[in-house]
């Protein structure tokens, strides 16, 4: 086999046994890798009964065929399984270094069921399997857990760890790479937690990659490579880092603030900014795997109640996560944020939403001080938010702790008082910094049929909208008006496959702007050899979304759930979209009619998964 | 050209709209943050159809034709699409994505001006009118 290995590690934490595994070489054809290979997997030896936490759920890491090609930003990973914030179906993705090196290992991934009867580890080397115990790391943070091991296994060993969070099964948990890169979303730390699975460490010996075609494959990377170095986007990013255009965003109502309630705010915007990042706390720039961009930050703060030690920096979506949705323009409290939520390892995005939603429930008597246990919710009090909320989350600390440690829906199920109205969610999981009314109509729509839930990654609408993608070869050349429904269901129809793509290949989204359709196509046939036209990979992008909308359904997820909160819906109320409705209901029906799903139960009709050679799975859910 | 009827046209509708930015104290703040040296490179059109503005240290100066100095940014377009991107009718994002915009060396500066465009095309607009270049609007 070309490009991946054709194996995956399974581990069984009960039995603590280990297991080199085939995978069908059709299903790399049929389902690309990553996201859209665990799907599959997920599909064939998954326990649907098992809840998110239970020992017989499936935690499973997927490498893309790219991961270990020297090339800017293909060498991120997918982890999946049913999420324990949401429920169903889901998936998040990871930059850093741990996926080459497991494929360098010999694994495109690793498939965990079970529960440990004690904390452990797993180690991946050569001929060397094993689990090891890992009691003494257990009540670590991320940062010290993975301090001690590189002492343990050196500097090149690379891991993956929980910390506080995960132990604790706060329902965001996330799981982080080397201290600085993170499985954000939807919660995979706590099953990591769940089954007593502090780390993943693997180390490999030599960095080999066997292409298909070596020669085409080493002429396309530096060809790419370079036009990704070069690009305009790239050297904003390298500069600025992910934030560098959050000022912009401010100007066009993509940036929420207060909760999602106003679309803009000047002074903040400059505050918040990449810029003011840079010329404030930058240190260093980091990277990925093989990624020339460089978009990771490296920030130091040396003075001030948000003092913290050279380390990794914020994000894009952590700066606006607990900056402008809570009130504050305090970018030092951003950072200090971030790090605290990487050492305890929980997803900055929900982590902030769900402290907004209780701001908001807060102001609105929803919660009370009896429910805060005394501690006032104010908008803008980071110091709150840094000391006291974010410890009591990881820890469950508390009526509150333990309360917001559940994500913002169910926390709102919980109280109820009319305080499901302040959420930001689709499906559970909540909105990215990313406002589709301002941001782009066709977020609304993409962010309620994303198989995880609210979702700017699971496809690229938001690069789409914003005029960042040029693919005249399937049909996308035409200019998009962001806050209008106009195209915008054509367009998803485009952006689900295309997703499905990067994500199952495990491309960042960033750096894979500058790669065309036809070079898409030259990438797996000359890495992975799968002898693709351009239509087969469309249909293979196809096939994923499907499969994770029949994933879903098996779940219990119906068309009623590609819904998303009236918050994100309602005319804003300032700034650049003030008073323009977001046609949401019609964007909807059309992409359905468009992508053939049923109405009522919101999955593919019979004659289009049999066209996608899918009828075996057609039959689970059509009879 | 659709819009101009020779190379010098644009390069003087261009100039006067920096001189009339240049009175206006928010995007005059606007530009000193740039704090680059850009040249706006439309010699496609004609080898003396450009001209770079210096918003270094803490002033702009707007002049016709290629800096004496190494610039920090080179923009290369086309003198119409230049004019519909002053008239804010041509989203910068796309134009570069589908290489109607080249752009050389660090557009971070750039990013800083990207909000006030809007407001830049009403200044436009005002300068085509001073010029009694009225067909030239773009409505
Ligand atoms: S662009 Fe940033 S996030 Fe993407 S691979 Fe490169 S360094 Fe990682």
């Amino acid at each position: 086999m070309y490009g991946n290995t054709g194996e995956i590690l399974l581990v069984d934490l009960s039995s603590e046994t280990l297991e080199r595994k085939k995978v069908p070489e059709e299903y790399y054809h049929n389902y690309i890798g990553g996201a859209g290979l665990a799907a599959r997997l997920f599909w064939d030896w998954g326990d649907f009964k098992a809840q998110p936490l239970d020992p017989g759920s499936l935690l499973i890491f997927m490498n893309g065929p790219f991961a270990g090609i020297r090339l800017s930003g293909c060498s991120r990973g997918s982890v999946a399984g049913r999420s324990p914030l949401t429920g169903h179906w889901g998936d998040s993705s990871c930059g850093g270094h741990f996926a080459p090196e497991l494929r360098f290992a010999g694994f495109d991934g690793i498939v965990i069921r079970g529960q440990s009867h004690r904390p452990c580890a797993i180690v991946i080397e050569p001929e060397n399997l094993r689990i090891l115990p890992a009691d003494e790391w257990w009540g670590l943070g991320v940062f010290e857990t993975t301090s001690r091991i590189r002492a343990k296994f050196g500097k090149r060993a690379k891991s993956l760890a929980i910390g506080q969070a995960g132990e604790n099964l706060v329902d965001y948990a996330c799981i982080v790479n080397d201290n600085h890169h993170a499985f954000g979303r939807a919660g995979y730390g706590a099953v990591m937690g769940s089954k007593r699975l502090k780390a993943i460490i693997v180390k490999s010996f030599e960095q080999n990659y066997h292409a298909a075609d070596p020669e085409g494959l080493d002429q396309l990377r530096r060809s790419i490579d370079l036009k990704i170095r070069e690009s305009v986007t790239s050297q904003v990013l390298h500069e600025n880092g992910t934030a560098a255009n959050l000022e912009g965003g401010v100007h066009t109502g993509d940036v929420p603030i207060k909760n999602f309630r106003s679309s803009f705010w000047e002074e903040m915007a400059e505050a918040l900014t990449g810029s003011t990042l840079s010329e404030k706390y930058l240190k260093n720039k980091a990277a990925c795997a093989f990624c020339k961009i460089a978009c990771k930050r490296v920030v130091e703060i040396n003075e001030g109640p948000f003092a913290i030690p050279k380390g990794p920096g914020p994000e894009y979506e952590t700066i606006a996560a607990f900056g402008s949705m809570l009130g504050s323009m305090d970018l030092a409290a951003t950072c200090k944020a971030g790090r605290l939520c990487n050492d305890y390892g929980m997803d900055t995005i929900t982590a902030g939403s769900t402290i907004a939603w209780a701001m908001e429930a807060f102001e609105k008597s929803a919660l009370t001080l009896e429910d805060t246990n005394g501690l006032p919710l104010k908008w803008g009090d980071m110091k709150t938010v840094v000391d006291i909320l974010l410890p009591q989350i990881a820890f469950r600390n508390g009526k509150l702790g333990g309360l917001l440690s559940l994500g913002s829906h169910k926390a709102s199920l919980q109280i109820n008082k009319g305080s499901g109205e302040y959420l930001t969610t689709s499906k559970g999981l909540e909105a990215p910094m990313h406002d589709p009314r301002g941001g782009g109509h066709g977020l609304a729509l993409t962010y309620s049929i994303s198989h995880r839930g609210a979702c700017h990654t699971a496809n690229p609408m938001l690069f789409m909208e914003m005029g960042a993608c040029y693919y005249p070869e399937i049909g996308f050349e035409y200019e998009l008006e962001p806050m209008s429904e106009e195209n915008k269901a054509e367009s998803a129809l485009l952006a689900v496959q295309l997703g499905a793509i990067e994500n199952s290949s495990c491309y960042c989204q960033f750096a894979d702007r500058e790669i065309t359709i036809p070079e898409w196509v030259d990438l797996f046939n000359f890495s992975a050899g799968y002898n693709w036209t351009i239509e087969n990979m469309m249909s293979a992008g196809l096939r994923v979304f499907y499969l994770q909308r029949l994933l879903n359904f098996r779940f219990g997820l119906t068309a009623d759930d590609d819904s998303i909160s009236m918050r994100l819906l309602e005319p804003a109320v300032d700034g650049a979209p003030e008073g323009v409705p977001v046609e949401f209901d019609s964007m909807k029906k059309r992409f359905y009619q468009l992508a053939r799903l049923d109405e009522i139960k919101g999955i593919p009709d019979r004659a289009t998964l049999d066209s996608l050679g899918m009828s075996v799975e057609a039959s689970y859910v059509w009879n | 050209m659709e819009y101009w009827k020779d190379q010098h046209e644009p390069i003087t509708a261009f100039l006067k709209l920096f001189e009339k930015a240049k009175e206006d104290p928010e995007l005059s703040e606007g530009l000193k943050k740039v704090n680059q040296l850009i040249w706006f490179d439309y010699t496609e059109d004609g080898s003396d159809c450009s001209f770079h503005v210096d918003c270094r240290n803490g002033q702009v100066v707007a002049k016709q034709g290629k800096p004496s100095e190494e610039p920090d940014l080179i923009m290369s377009l086309s003198a119409d699409d230049a004019h519909r991107s002053w008239s804010n009718k041509l989203n910068p994002v796309m134009a570069i994505t589908r290489k109607k915009i080249r752009v050389k060396g660090s557009a971070t500066g750039l990013l800083k001006l990207a909000p006030k465009l809007k407001k830049v095309a009403l200044i436009y607009e005002q300068a085509l009118n001073e010029l009694n270049f009225l067909d030239k609007i773009l409505k």
